[in-house]
């Protein structure tokens, strides 16, 4: 991802802020979808194209769990484990998730398919267990099946033409 | 009753009835009045405070729960408990939570001993860790920079550091990274911290998390001692403190209780980390003697008896040449002893430097300190490059301009504060055409402070002229000298000419003995024509504190101590009288310049009254006006202003010497010749090199990674090519670095108007 | 135990409004235009006469809070709306998006009248992307029909909504950690004063409201703030929704009147009680920041002061409800971490303290506990850890925990001996 280019994503937004400080976020989150993390030289694009200090930039981008500086898989599936999924069984989608994806634990799979995560409440304890592929739809209420059966359907699917995370 | 008449706020702290200004903070009303309220993240020189570390609430009747002392300003009849049970329980539970992920590695700490954890611990805190759960691990120390270690499982995420990179120092380099307990102090990617005043960042670090990397594992607090001083690294003046053990400086730090007037505590990099040289491999360590004999070590004494038999000699003609960084007492001396030497025949006595012609009017605008900067509605930088030549006033030009001045950059050079300011480049050699828009930019203000460079104006007299023209006019404007000159305000001050003439006398043969003090003339401005002329000089005597390129010709030389193992005045550019202390003696066979010149005066047999450097300021003070009234001991740690004094109106502007394109010199703090001896410095100090703009190079023919030849009347130097798209075309700029590439010794003895022919240098050239 | 369908007027109407066309059939931007009748003094009194609170946690009245924005400043008053619904248990804002966005983009407008206000921020939980997508869709249809736009509050006078995402941190919920999230920083909460009436949004004077007080404004302002003041108690009028998660059968967001339902009936009538033998242990009513309440408390009538009088808080309405299944210190202990995760670093007790109550309570549940002596150093870390922080989260982690002590101390002590007993989730009944 090149300056250019998220200078162009964030032109017709500018306006929207009396400060460019504003647009590191939204610059960030454009950047993560080339590639799904954030590596270095697209932080220092983001940095770039905002007028900002590369380090303020990764200052930003490591606050939030959502913009990972770390590669991370195809999909990300992301598991809520806070307390009204976990009443409803949310460690045991994690625990068979895990073997299911031979991981040990939170982590990638070694065909870098999959980043198997736990995050916190996803605003769908009415869906408890439940979990989110990158930032998509919250899914449940699960049973451990049903996650076995989510990972086989995006085993098939090509990756996203845009991360969205 | 709650405010006063003096208009100060009356409330009670600790049952104690306290006063205090309006705005200030109870933790400051508290401190003025005795009473301590444990703090951490709390520094006004970071900005508002931010209410991080919670270690400094108090409780205040009437308010809900505990206040933050450092944010809550004093009100009237306000009642403060810093003691309760309350107070104290938030205290210890700050302290004890702070050190819960603490690795409580106190004895193998740097910090240990100073550390203001440590010390509020004892003072405020549990007694006795309850804490039996793991605590959180890091890889550590990582270097944060050549200089900067970083111990992150020390760090209380203060934000101390973190502040002052991107806050004060603007770097942006220096930031939080994660969050919550995971929270680290991180540079980009794990770069390098780079800046000119990462050190700083130390001495604000209240834990031992950043840590000096030169002196790790070198001391215990208790093995030192501390003394307070002057750096006498530029004309800024910045205090500083001196750690001294086994007779060693081992660190400098900016001072505890900072000189609010000129460095609010702030120290440039070059400045802390420069003291290496004392012991570079250079130093001298005894005195020579050469003679019929040959060239041996002779005691100080000896050495002593025989300058002054050199000297003393009926009609010997002695020339004295003060250099850079020498005190006022022994430029005072230097002229007591020209009256006693020869017999009766006097000698001159000159300083390196800018004789200053025509700065007349620039120097009689009423002058400035460097705290009116933090006020000023509109701040111009008139020449020069303060970031590279005065560092630490970059510092207070920033805040400035955050506290909502119009800052103008105006100048030929390309400067750090050229992102975040008004930038006008002008063309080299004509500051003159900047007046109309200087002019412009001081309308209509009321509280203007004007920096102005010694060098740069020097060279274009007219400019000076008119600028001063414009600044008089201005009702408010004050204006700073950048001194091109460590030493240069005071021994002006004390009336010492600049060296032209003497260089003239020694080149006509007209000098029999040339004393140096504090100088290598040979690696500075026309160092080839000094080098001819020294020769011509039957005589050399030189007062050194390092091998110069005098050294192996002299009849004597007499290792001289540095001005952070000295005693004495500097006075700073902005008028500002501050004493030297002794910090350490790393030349044991060294002695002091001033108490040399007493011992010569001795031997002669025409002793000055003089023993210390008090005795010969009292004698200075009441001989030269601009010192008068000023008492040695009164100057204490904060300085005192001298006065101006009136300029003989000089000889006219010359034009340029030489052929080919004109030299615009930059002379960054970090490319001296301590940066050079200290190793410490070694990944930080600036090269030599000439720059040149894009169009510029291509025009000669020249490649970034190339070397070109310089050439001024002055001689010939090669030097690593920069290309650098910020510059004008029509001029070289000579960025003086490594005293031996000779890039110095282009400049002009007046370091007036030059211009230089460049060329690729051949090819036997490059390597050298 | 009336259910009035005010904010989630798509569940009167039978079908999401996620068209301006089906909003508008559905009642939709009648409030707006009843409020541009009024001038924006007497729009602000009506929040104000309506008794509306703010329903993001804090239960703040809104006109009041709208109130304290100086005018005529020569600055730009900006509104704020938190989006960032985060709070563990909560999920009614997001219903609302997905199904009603409309009626936050009118009560955006309806606000921005009072305040005189040309643009207005929804910050929403970059979790919440499906649900930005409608917004975005809203957005973008409200524009195209000159509901938001140069003359969206008529006569010339503009007014616009800019989305923007955040990126995964709960602190982004506290108002001025959010305002420093969307002002590009990291979401570090302020200090106060100023307060963002004064100085919020770059400086500028800011109204903060949660979506559902905001979305609340087209009701009131269309049915009169006399309507809407005269359901339930006076101090706390108004409809309130409640989501419901946990053990309960039909888990789900319940609006009702405030007053005039019991949590036993919120929990067994609609949510559709517990599975069969089993009994409410533990329930936390306004989300996981509050303290817990046990069977005892369950006849309380939902409304702010009823709640507060049996020791809990309102809170943002997320009401977990936990039964006799599963062990209370494994409970707080997910929470524990929950806050350990989410405390943005800056204030110590709250950087370190949470941590450390994660820890204590992660071995007292592995069966590593140390008795009596970690029950004291949780005893003693709670006032070390709350009330001593820049905002609320501290006291958040440390509410639910410090509360389940007091009311399961036996079971406590018990686990600190003996550790938890093994976990047996609820999985695989039906959710109605």
């Amino acid at each position: 991802m090149t300056a250019h280019e998220i200078e162009e994503y964030l032109a017709p937004m500018r306006h929207e802020f009396a400060d460019p400080r504003s647009l590191i976020l939204p610059a960030l989150k454009f950047a993560q979808g080339e590639s799904g993390w954030l590596p270095a030289e697209d932080m220092a694009a983001v940095a770039e194209a905002t007028g900002f200090s590369q380090a303020y930039v990764e200052s930003v981008a490591t606050f939030y769990d959502r913009l990972y500086i770390e590669p991370v898989g195809r999909r990300v599936i992301n598991v809520c484990v806070t307390l009204s999924c976990m009443l409803r069984g949310s460690d045991e989608i994690f625990d068979h998730l895990t073997d299911y994806l031979g991981l040990d634990g939170e982590g990638t799979t070694e065909d870098g398919m999959f980043t198997l995560a736990k995050v916190q409440c996803i605003g769908a304890c009415d869906r408890a267990p439940c979990l989110q592929i990158d930032s998509g739809e919250q899914i449940g209420p699960l049973e451990p099946a049903d996650a076995t059966c989510l990972v086989d359907d995006l085993r098939e699917q090509p990756a996203p033409a845009r991360y969205e995370r | 009753m709650a405010e006063h008449d003096d208009g100060l706020i009356v409330l009670t702290i600790n049952g104690r009835e306290v006063r205090a200004p309006k705005g200030t903070m109870l933790v400051d009303a508290a401190k003025a009045a005795g009473i301590e309220i444990p703090i951490f993240c709390y520094e006004p020189r970071l900005g508002a405070p931010i209410g991080a570390c919670r270690m400094c609430l108090v409780e205040v009747e009437g308010m809900r729960g505990l206040q933050t002392a450092c944010s809550t300003p004093v009100a009237p009849d306000m009642v403060v408990n810093t003691e309760s049970e309350v107070a104290k329980d938030a205290q210890d539970g700050v302290l004890e939570l702070l050190l819960a992920n603490h690795p409580l590695d106190c004895p193998v700490c740097d910090k240990g001993g100073e550390c203001p954890l440590q010390d509020r611990t004892f003072r405020f805190g549990p007694g006795r860790t309850r804490s039996l759960e793991p605590k959180l691990h890091f890889p550590k120390p990582l270097d944060l920079s050549p200089l900067v270690a970083l111990d992150r499982e020390r760090c209380i995420a203060c934000f101390r550091c973190v502040r002052f990179s991107q806050e004060v120092a603007e770097d942006g380099q220096l930031t939080f990274q994660e969050r919550g307990d995971h929270t680290e102090i991180a540079t980009f990617s794990g770069d390098p911290y780079e800046g000119r005043f990462t050190g700083n960042t130390i001495d604000l670090c209240p834990v031992g998390a950043l840590t000096s990397n030169p002196y790790r594992f070198v001391s215990r607090p208790w093995d030192i001692k501390n003394t307070p001083s002057v750096c006498a690294g530029c004309s800024m003046g910045c205090n500083l403190e001196i750690t001294e053990r086994e007779g060693e400086v081992k660190r400098l730090t900016g001072r505890p209780e900072p000189n609010m007037a000129v460095e609010e505590g702030w120290i440039c990099d070059r400045g802390r980390w420069g003291y290496p040289a004392l012991r570079s491999a250079d130093r001298l360590q005894a005195p020579v003697l050469a003679d019929a004999v040959g060239r041996r070590n002779v005691p100080l004494e000896r050495a002593v008896t025989e300058a002054s038999g050199l000297l003393g000699a009926r009609g010997a003609r002695v020339g004295i040449l003060l250099g850079d960084a020498v005190t006022v007492e022994t430029g005072f001396l230097a002229g007591e002893l020209a009256d006693r030497v020869g017999g009766g025949t006097p000698a001159m006595v000159a300083r390196t430097g800018i004789p200053g012609h025509g700065l007349g009017p620039i120097r009689a605008l009423p002058g400035a300190q460097m705290d009116d900067i933090d006020g000023a509605d509109v701040v111009l930088v008139v020449g020069g490059d303060p970031c590279t030549q005065q560092p630490v006033a970059e510092l207070r030009i920033r805040k400035a301009r955050r506290a909502g001045a119009h800052v103008a950059v105006i100048g030929p050079r390309p400067t750090a504060l050229d992102a975040s300011c008004e930038a006008l480049r002008t063309t080299p050699g004509h500051l003159l055409d900047a007046a109309a828009v200087i002019n412009e930019r001081l309308q209509g203000s009321q509280r203007a402070v004007v920096l102005w460079d010694e060098a740069d104006l020097a060279a274009e007299p007219a400019a000076a002229e008119a600028i001063a023209r414009v600044v008089a006019a201005t009702p408010g404007a004050r204006a700073v000298e950048m001194c091109a000159d460590v030493s240069g305000a005071g021994l002006r001050a004390l009336g010492i000419p600049a060296a032209g003439d003497l260089l003239g006398a020694l080149e006509a043969g007209d000098i029999d003995i040339l004393l140096t003090i504090g100088t290598d003339p040979t690696t500075g401005p026309a160092g080839d024509r000094w080098a001819a002329a020294a020769d011509r000089a039957g005589t050399i005597i030189e007062m050194a504190t390092h091998r110069t390129g005098l050294t192996d010709r002299a009849a004597l030389v007499l290792p001289m101590l540095a001005p952070l193992e000295d005693e004495g005045v500097l006075v700073s550019m902005t008028g500002r009288a501050q004493r030297l202390r002794p910090g350490a003696r790393e030349a044991a066979g060294a002695a002091a310049a001033w108490e040399l010149i007493v011992g010569i005066t001795h031997r002669i047999g025409n002793p000055v009254p003089d023993r210390t450097p008090a005795q010969a300021f009292r004698r200075l003070a009441e001989q030269h006006a601009a010192f008068a009234g000023l008492d040695y001991r009164a100057i204490g740690r904060e300085g005192a202003v001298i006065a101006a004094v009136p300029q003989d109106p000089g000889s006219p502007a010359r034009e340029p010497v030489g052929d080919g394109l004109l030299i615009v010199p930059c002379a960054p703090v970090f490319g001296d010749a301590v940066a050079h001896r200290s190793d410490a410095l070694e990944a930080v100090r600036e090269p030599s090199r000439a720059a040149l703009a894009p169009a510029e190079a291509e025009r000669l023919g020249v490649r970034t990674d190339a070397r070109v030849r310089v050439t001024t009347p002055e001689g010939t130097a090669v030097l690593p090519l920069e290309i650098d798209s910020r510059l004008h075309e029509g001029a070289v700029y000579l960025m003086v670095g490594d005293p031996s590439s000779g890039a110095a010794r282009l400049l002009p003895e007046d370091r007036g108007p030059v211009r230089a022919v460049v060329s690729a240098a051949a090819r036997e050239e490059v390597g050298a | 135990m009336p259910q009035v369908n005010s904010v989630y007027r798509h569940r009167e109407f039978g079908a999401p409004l996620t068209t301006l066309a089906d909003y508008e059939r559905a009642g939709g931007y009648l409030g707006l235009k009843d409020a541009l009748a009024l001038t924006p003094d007497d729009a602000l009194y009506a929040f104000h006469r309506s008794g509306l609170r703010g329903r993001g946690g804090a239960g703040f009245p809104m006109g009041r809070k709208a109130s304290f924005l100086p005018k005529d400043t020569g600055r730009p008053t900006y509104i704020v709306c938190n989006a960032d619904e985060s709070e563990p248990g909560t999920f009614k804002d997001r219903e609302i998006i997905e199904r009603n966005p409309f009626q936050l983009i009118e009560g955006l407008t309806i606000a921005a009248h009072a305040v005189e206000c040309e643009r207005a921020y929804i910050y929403i939980r970059g979790e919440y992307e499906a649900q930005a997508k409608v917004l975005d869709a809203a957005l973008a249809e409200a524009r195209g029909a000159g509901r938001l736009g140069p003359d969206a509050l008529g006569e010339g006078r503009p007014f616009d909504i800019t989305l923007y995402r955040g990126a995964g941190a709960y602190i982004c919920g506290e108002e001025t950690a959010l305002l420093e999230s969307l002002e590009g920083k990291r979401g570090q909460p302020r200090l106060k004063p100023p307060f963002p009436a004064v100085a919020g949004l770059y400086g500028c004077p800011t109204l903060i409201n949660n979506v559902e007080t905001l979305a609340a404004l087209p009701p009131i302002m269309h049915r009169g703030p006399d309507w809407y003041g005269s359901m339930g108690p006076e101090k706390s009028p108004g409809t309130k929704i409640f989501s419901v998660s946990g053990h309960v059968l039909r888990p789900g967001n319940y609006e009702v009147v405030l007053g005039e339902t019991t949590l036993r009936e919120l929990i067994f009538t609609m949510a559709g009680g517990l599975r069969p033998g089993r009994h409410v242990k533990a329930v936390w009513p306004g989300g996981s920041s509050v303290p817990v309440i046990g069977e005892g408390s369950l006849d309380v009538p939902l409304d702010y002061e009823s709640l507060n009088g049996v020791g809990t808080f309102l809170g943002s309405g997320g009401c977990i409800v936990m039964d006799d299944s599963e062990c209370i210190v494994r409970a707080c202990h997910r929470l524990a971490q929950f806050y350990r995760h989410e405390s943005c670093g800056k204030c110590t007790p709250c950087r370190e303290g949470t941590g450390w109550l994660a820890r204590i309570l992660g071995r007292m549940v592995a069966g590593e506990g140390r008795g009596a002596e970690d029950i004291r150093m949780l005893e003693s870390l709670f006032g070390r850890i709350s009330g001593r922080t820049l905002c609320a989260l501290a006291d958040g982690a440390v509410m639910p925990v410090q509360s389940a002590l007091e009311l399961f101390p036996e079971e406590f002590a018990h686990v600190a001996e003996h550790g938890s007993p093994a976990p047996a989730p609820m999985m695989g009944e039906p959710v109605g």
